[in-house]
């Protein structure tokens, strides 16, 4: 005998447990940026079990892609406390057995100074504030130079015969 | 019996570790990479663990040693072959391999292999240090 009160609670646990498994699925992105270059966006808080996740995810794709340069973007990481960090490096070292340089960005004048705070050692690994400064960096160890072909980008973004009015 | 077949290509020594290494045969091992240095002056060591499914903390300490010992008789050692399984059970121990250089394959490894070695001699040809690091 099964009431519409259970059968209510049955297709709302269902219901919480496919948002669990999506939101699983979106926590672990990881992007192929440029050949030989992998970005992790970590968006969110980091806890034992995600950071495990991300780790199979990573270390998969690296064996994949066989990336030499990984960026770790924590701009979207709210706190980064002793655990966050113990993760975050775990990550690093996986990562450099496997041959591939590890660079963490995005950090923030709030997650420096709490780091700072904690006195958590992070001098073993390259940090970088923004994603496009990393960017730069991986280019840079893989021997990549990027360079201006014309004065401004709006030259170049303008279609053949068509006056952007610039 | 040796358990990890060493080969010597140029300048390059290579060992591939089978699966089935014991704490021994890692002696062995390293015994046998170390003579072998000895005798042929060559200036790198590539050892491919792609094979093992599991590294301890007895093999993972070998791996630091070889690479230290091999480094005292002027090599460099690249590890290469990693598992991603293996990686995180070795941070899990807290064994990074700290100052072991490795690599994902041995492609990638004997590419790194030969950087390290031209660095060397670019270093010791101009008298100073510039060195750099992979």
């Amino acid at each position: 005998m099964s009431s519409g009160h259970e059968v209510e609670t049955n297709r709302e646990a269902r219901t919480i447990e496919e948002q669990r498994q999506t939101i699983l699925e979106l926590q672990t992105p990881v992007i192929e940026v440029w050949n030989g270059i992998l970005t992790l966006p970590i968006v969110g808080s980091v806890d034992t079990a995600r950071s495990q996740e991300m780790n199979e995810a990573l270390l998969q794709k690296i064996v994949d892609t066989g990336a030499e340069i990984v960026i770790l973007d924590i701009t979207a990481v709210p706190v980064v406390d002793t655990a966050v960090a113990k993760h975050l490096l775990e990550t690093v070292s996986a990562s450099r057995l496997l041959g591939a340089e590890v660079l963490i960005v995005g950090l923030s004048a709030r997650t420096a100074m709490t780091l700072v705070h904690l006195g958590l050692d992070l001098s073993g690994v390259t940090t970088r504030t923004t994603l496009a400064k990393g960017l730069q960096l991986a280019f840079s160890l893989l021997g990549l130079e990027v360079v201006r072909r014309r004065e401004s980008a709006s030259d170049r973004l303008a279609p053949d015969g068509l006056d952007m009015g610039v | 019996m040796a358990r990890a077949p060493i080969i010597r290509i140029g300048e390059v020594l290579i060992a591939t570790v089978q699966e089935d290494l014991n704490d021994q045969d890692a002696v062995d091992l390293q015994d046998e990479l170390n003579q072998q240095l000895e005798r042929t002056g060559s200036s790198g060591v590539l050892l491919d663990v792609s094979q093992l499914k599991l590294i301890d903390s007895f093999l993972g300490r070998m791996l630091r040693d070889i690479a230290t010992g091999a480094r005292l008789l002027g090599a460099h050692t690249v590890v290469v072959g990693i598992q991603p399984a293996v990686a995180v059970t070795l941070v899990e121990l807290g064994l990074e391999l700290t100052g072991v250089y490795t690599a994902l394959n041995s492609e990638k490894g004997l590419q790194l292999l030969r950087r390290l070695m031209a660095s060397e001699r670019a270093r010791y040809r101009s008298g100073n240090e510039r060195s750099r690091i992979h």
